[in-house]
Formats: C-alpha cells, sequence, structure tokens
C-alpha cells in the first residue's frame, strides 16, 4: 500500500507538473504571437521601425500605423480569442454538449438581433456618430440581452431534448429565424442605418475605436473575473443536475451567473466585432486534448492562454502578412475550427452523450 | 457487538410525488420510516411505484408534497444545500459519462461541499479521496479515465465519490442494475462493509430480492397501499413478500427465501441419499414439477453416494442410470407417473 501511495504521488506531482509547463509554454506562444501580430501587417515595416514605433515617439508614419491600428487590432484579437473561448467552455459543459458554442447555438445570432434593434430600430432618429460615448454601452447591453434571451431558449430546449444534435439543429434553426427576423428589420430601415448594419455584420477586429475598445476590455474582464468564480460550480456541473445538487450546489443560482458570464462574453465581442464562428467550440476541445483532464481550475485558465493564441494566429493569418489583402478574420477561425468540430463529432458517435 | 442505535433519518407521513396544487399527484399513501445509524437498508417495489422519487425526495432533490424527513432530528428544510450535502449523498441510476475525467477527479468532486470557493484540495481533502478509493479497492485506478472503465469498476469509484463526500447516509437508486453478476457481487459486498465497519447508513433500491433478503438489515417495502418496514425476517415471517407476486404465477417460499414458479404438478417422487447431491436433485425435479416425497414411491430416484457413483432411476421393475442430473431429468420427464 505505502509504495502504491508513492508512486501515485509522484504521478501527482508529474500531472502538476505537466500542467505548469504547458501554461508556460501557452504563455509564451501568447506573447509570441502578440508580439508577431504587431510586427507583422499588409505593409512590411522592419522590425527597428515598429520598436522605435512603440518605445521611442519619432512621430514616423509607422508609429501611426503601430499606435493606431495594429496594436489595438492585436489587443482586440486577445480579448476577442479569450471571450469567446471561454463562453464555448462554460456553454459546453453547462448544456453538457460537446458541440455547444455561442456561434452554433444562435448566441451570437441573438446578439446580432440585439444590436440590429440598436442600429435599425432605436436609433433611427440618432446619427450614427451618437453611438459613441454611452452608444457603445448600449450597443454592448443591447447585444447581452440578445444573448441572453437566446442562452435561456436553448436552456429551455436542452431540458426537454436531451439528444445533444436535436439540440444542435434547434439551434441553427433558431439562428435562421433570428437571421429572418433581422432581414425583416433590414427592409423597414432606412439606408444610412441599412449601411451601418451590414458594415457591421461583416465583423472585424480592426473597425474599433479606442472607447470601443475600453467597453470591450472592461466587459471581458468583467466575464473572466466572474467565470473564475464558476470553476468549482462547473466541475460539479460536469456529473449533471442531480449530482450536483446532492453534492451540495445551488443549480439554479450557478447557472443563472454562468448565463451571465457567457452572455456578457459573447455579446461584448459579437456587439463590437460581429460574428466570430467557431472559435468558442473549438478552442475548449484543443485544451482538452492538451490538458487531458475535465477540471475547470486547468481548463479556464487554459482556455484563456490557448484563445488568445489561436486567435491571435487567427488575426496574423487574415492580414496576409506582406500582401496588400486583408481576409475576412470569420474565414479563418471557421477554416481552424471547423476541422476541430468535424473531428469531436466522429469522435462522440463512439460514445454518444459524452463530452 | 452490538451497533450503538441511534436514529440517522426519520421519514414521517411523508407524500411523495410530482406537481403541485391542483395538479399533484401523488404517488403513494402518506409514509413513515426510519433509518438508525450504520444500517444497511433494501428499497423493495415494483418498477415504477416510485422508488426512485422516494429517494430522490430523502435526498433533497424532489420537494416532498408534505410530510417531513430528519437528518439527525433537523428538518431537511432547515439545511442549506451545502449542510446537507454533509449529511446525505446520492448515487441515481444515470451513467456519468465524461471525457478526460480521472477517477480521482471525479472522487474528488465527493469534497465539493467541504472545499473552498475555487475547490480547492488541501492534504485533508486528498487523505479522505485516497482513503475513499482504498476502502472501494480502486487506488490502482486513481489516473485512469472514467470513461475507460468497467461498468462495475465505474460503480465503485462513484460509490468512492459519496465515501468522500463523508456523509452519514448513502443513498443509492439501484446501484446494481446493470451489473455482471461478479460485479454485483462485489458491490453488495462492498455496502456490508461500508454499514458495518464504517458505520454508515446506506438506502439503495434493488429488484434482487434474495440479495436483499440475505444482505441487508432492513426492508423498506414498497406496495401499493402502504411502505412495510422490518428486518427481512420480520417481513418474511408476516408474509409481506408475498404481495409482490400474483400468487395464481409464482409461489414464495417463505421458509428459505426463494420463490418457484406454480407449475402443472406431475406427481410425487421419492428422493434417496443426502448432502450436496440431494439438495440439488431435489431442485431439478421440483422445477420439472414433480413434487419431492418423504415416503416412498413406485418411481424413486437415488442419487450418487459412497456404493454408487450414477443417479438411479428406479422403478419396480426396472433401473437406469445416469452420470447427469441433466440425463436424469430428461428421462424423467418422459415417465408417467401416476399421483400417488
Amino acid at each position: 500500500m505505502k509504495t502504491e501511495s508513492k508512486r501515485s504521488l509522484s504521478a501527482d506531482i508529474k500531472s502538476g507538473r505537466k500542467v505548469k509547463l504547458l501554461f508556460l509554454i501557452l504563455f509564451l506562444l501568447l506573447i509570441i504571437f502578440l508580439v508577431l501580430d504587431v510586427f507583422l501587417g499588409s505593409v512590411s515595416i522592419r522590425a527597428s521601425d515598429v520598436i522605435d514605433a512603440l518605445f521611442r515617439h519619432t512621430g514616423s508614419n509607422f508609429e501611426t500605423i503601430i499606435l493606431k491600428f495594429r496594436l489595438p487590432k492585436a489587443f482586440t484579437a486577445l480579448i476577442v480569442g479569450v471571450a469567446l473561448s471561454l463562453s464555448g467552455l462554460q456553454m459546453q459543459t453547462v448544456f453538457r454538449n460537446p458541440m455547444a458554442g455561442p456561434y452554433v447555438l444562435g448566441i451570437s445570432s441573438g446578439a446580432s438581433l440585439g444590436v440590429a434593434f440598436v442600429i435599425l430600430g432605436f436609433s433611427s432618429g440618432m446619427t450614427l456618430d451618437s453611438l459613441h460615448g454611452l452608444g457603445n454601452w448600449i450597443l454592448v447591453a443591447a447585444s447581452w440581452v440578445g444573448a441572453g434571451a437566446v442562452m435561456l431558449l436553448i436552456m429551455i430546449i436542452s431540458s426537454k431534448v436531451k439528444d445533444i444534435m436535436t439540440v444542435l439543429i434547434l439551434g441553427i434553426m433558431l439562428s435562421s429565424g433570428i437571421s429572418a427576423v433581422v432581414t425583416i428589420m433590414q427592409y423597414f430601415s432606412n439606408e444610412t442605418m441599412l449601411k451601418a448594419y451590414v458594415i457591421w455584420t461583416m465583423g472585424s477586429l480592426g473597425n474599433l475605436t479606442s472607447n470601443q475598445l475600453n467597453v470591450l476590455l472592461i466587459s471581458v474582464s468583467a466575464g473572466v473575473i466572474l467565470s473564475l468564480f464558476s470553476s468549482k460550480w462547473l466541475n460539479a456541473l460536469l456529473l449533471g443536475e442531480n449530482y450536483a445538487t446532492s453534492i451540495g450546489l445551488n443549480v439554479k443560482f450557478a447557472r443563472t451567473i454562468i448565463f451571465v458570464c457567457t452572455s456578457i462574453l459573447a455579446g461584448s465581442v459579437t456587439a463590437f466585432c460581429g460574428p466570430i464562428g467557431f472559435i468558442g467550440i473549438a478552442v475548449p476541445h484543443i485544451v482538452r486534448i492538451l490538458f487531458r483532464t475535465s477540471d475547470h481550475r486547468v481548463l479556464i485558465p487554459g482556455t484563456i492562454l490557448a484563445g488568445g493564441v489561436i486567435m491571435l494566429i487567427s488575426d496574423i493569418i487574415s492580414q496576409l502578412p506582406g500582401s496588400e489583402n486583408i481576409l475576412p478574420v470569420n474565414a479563418v477561425t471557421s477554416l481552424i475550427g471547423i476541422p476541430v468540430v468535424i473531428w469531436v463529432i466522429f469522435r462522440n458517435r463512439k460514445y454518444s452523450g459524452s463530452f | 457487538m452490538k451497533k450503538k442505535s441511534q436514529k440517522i433519518l426519520s421519514v414521517s407521513s411523508l407524500k411523495i410525488g410530482y406537481g403541485s396544487g391542483k395538479n399533484e399527484h401523488v404517488l403513494l399513501p402518506p409514509l413513515n420510516a426510519h433509518a438508525d445509524k450504520g444500517e444497511l437498508i433494501a428499497v423493495i417495489g415494483r418498477n415504477g411505484i416510485g422508488k426512485s422519487t422516494l429517494l430522490r425526495t430523502v435526498t433533497g432533490l424532489q420537494k416532498p408534497l408534505g410530510g417531513e424527513i430528519l437528518y439527525d432530528g433537523k428538518n431537511i428544510t432547515d439545511y442549506s444545500l451545502m449542510e446537507l450535502a454533509q449529511k446525505v449523498g446520492y448515487i441515481s441510476t444515470e451513467t456519468v459519462k465524461v471525457s478526460n475525467m480521472r477517477v480521482y477527479d471525479l472522487v474528488a468532486l465527493g469534497r465539493f461541499p467541504h472545499t473552498n470557493w475555487i475547490g480547492k484540495i488541501e492534504p485533508k481533502d486528498h487523505e479522505a479521496i485516497v482513503d475513499a478509493l482504498k476502502k472501494t479497492s480502486m487506488f490502482s485506478f486513481s489516473d485512469r479515465y472514467v470513461s475507460e472503465l468497467s461498468d462495475g469498476e465505474r460503480q465503485k469509484a462513484m460509490i468512492a465519490r459519496i465515501l468522500a463526500q463523508d456523509t452519514g447516509v448513502m443513498i443509492m437508486d439501484e446501484p446494481t442494475a446493470f451489473l455482471d453478476v461478479g460485479s454485483k457481487y462485489e458491490i453488495f459486498h462492498l455496502l456490508n462493509i461500508l454499514s458495518n465497519s464504517n458505520n454508515k447508513t446506506i438506502i439503495f433500491s434493488t429488484h434482487d430480492l434474495q440479495m436483499a433478503i440475505s444482505q441487508s438489515d432492513k426492508i423498506w417495502l414498497i406496495l401499493d397501499d402502504e411502505l412495510v418496514t422490518g428486518s427481512p425476517e420480520d417481513l418474511m415471517l408476516a408474509g409481506s413478500f408475498e404481495h409482490l407476486f400474483d400468487p395464481s404465477v409464482v409461489l414464495f417460499n417463505s421458509y428459505d427465501g426463494t420463490f418457484s414458479f406454480r407449475n402443472e404438478k406431475k406427481g410425487n417422487i421419492y428422493i434417496e441419499g443426502t448432502g450436496n447431491k440431494r439438495h440439488w436433485t431435489e431442485k431439478a425435479v421440483q422445477r420439472a414439477g414433480f413434487t419431492v416425497s418423504r415416503e416412498m414411491t413406485s418411481l424413486y430416484i437415488i442419487t450418487p453416494g459412497e456404493n454408487n457413483a450414477k443417479w438411479r432411476l428406479m422403478s419396480k421393475t426396472d433401473s437406469e442410470e445416469f452420470s447427469s442430473v441433466y440425463e436424469l431429468i430428461t428421462s424423467l420427464k418422459k415417465e408417467k407417473i401416476n399421483p400417488f
């Protein structure tokens, strides 16, 4: 027995070391890609010029490009990656569905509907410029409400239908329905508003004003802090509602907090960057493969790091460094995310229902 | 050694069921029962009568429609969820399917009511987890993934989880439902040890009446119009189990707690011999529809003994030898025996 104890203890230490090492590697990757994202872009700028622009304030043209465009864009990519991945992780655990994610289940669509109400509906008396300042908060709040409403609907559906694929199909129906409503709203809105909305739907990491970036940063930080509090609850929810209750979790309360958290994370990103697909669903699976654990005390920080890394990589690819063309970032994230999703579907056929 | 008798759970005029107000659907008449420390209690009743509902209600997962449930003399509604989780643990029939979850992590979830806000495993939690793993002989499985376990191993891991939760009462809904015979015995053995040596009160539902009768300290027998409680022997003497079966089809033998089907009677037969071989020959003969007679019959069986190695079927004129019970019974079925 004693030797057994020792063996397991050393295994514990080993797995603890492995986790720390992986965290370190992911953190270094995050820094590397954050730097690369600033260094690489449509305009080739020499490394020394980038450093000058960042630290010396020489007032060159490069400085404008770096400080006004590349740096905010890199930070936006980082925040977006963190927020979407984290909301995906929370949704997968709460719904106990490996296919859950803000995009596939229509949470992003719900957020779009909220945004559409603000841009196409209520603001018809305002000009677009009045959306800056307080307007950003209205936009983001509308997005949260839209995301939250869809979350609630999916929750009700999940409680009635246990089959994962059915929930997924209903989620797709839901987002199609919401798109239809938005289309009808577009039909009745005026030209300026319509143009503003269409530009928004294209989704971009680079169009954020500094004020918007601030709003995004504050909201996502709030979401991340809430998510850290939820890690123990998420671990309990892995076993399902009954077991979670029997070990002392107030499931309703925990779910409400996690829903609010997810809506804030996914809603804020969608409000400013448009719907960005497949990051939320794919990153948590990549993190599970890396860490081979179900413990959210590891998965949450892992997802935060990996989400940032993968979104930064997507942003670098979308800029096609050295060329003048820019790809829509949504296309890049889809191409990265879809293979992961397909892998999950195939793996799940083996033991259906588990994640 | 006599265990210190101490009421840990008591249920009085409990109404279980679903819905509320006018849509209230009460499953059973008001129930009264109690459990002492260290008792192994089997809940028995036909499918759909409300065993699971009763267990869920007693665990606090479902609101009772009336009556009260007391843990250590305090009403279940006066406990917070965290406090209740330190009094009673639960295993449902739901199988846990989580990939990437190690057995250790599953058992660690049992520490939920004992850990801090982020669920940090302190040395005392680690000790409790290791202890639970050892008691269920799952220690060597610590690093295995739950999704890779067999049904029996997974059930033991679930029991380890509830042990780590460190509750006085453990409630299990059909813990042996999907298990093969070997694992089933192992689980029953484990429950027995936990109640006897670790003073845990275990309330479990089962369809295995024979096992329940031989292993449990007490039985809660749910019938259509009442809940009968008592030691298996008391219920046996009172003939309570007979209410579980259709008396025209199943015959319950209240002498040894076995059942048999009421087959068409084919006649009486006398068996000569003693010991193990006689015992099993009797069983086979009964299954074939004969009654074992205490008086000599014209056709009778001699079981293998000192003088002979084979079974012999004797009649006035003839004697046949068989090398197995199977052959004997096959031949016996063809015989025409006059009743008496």
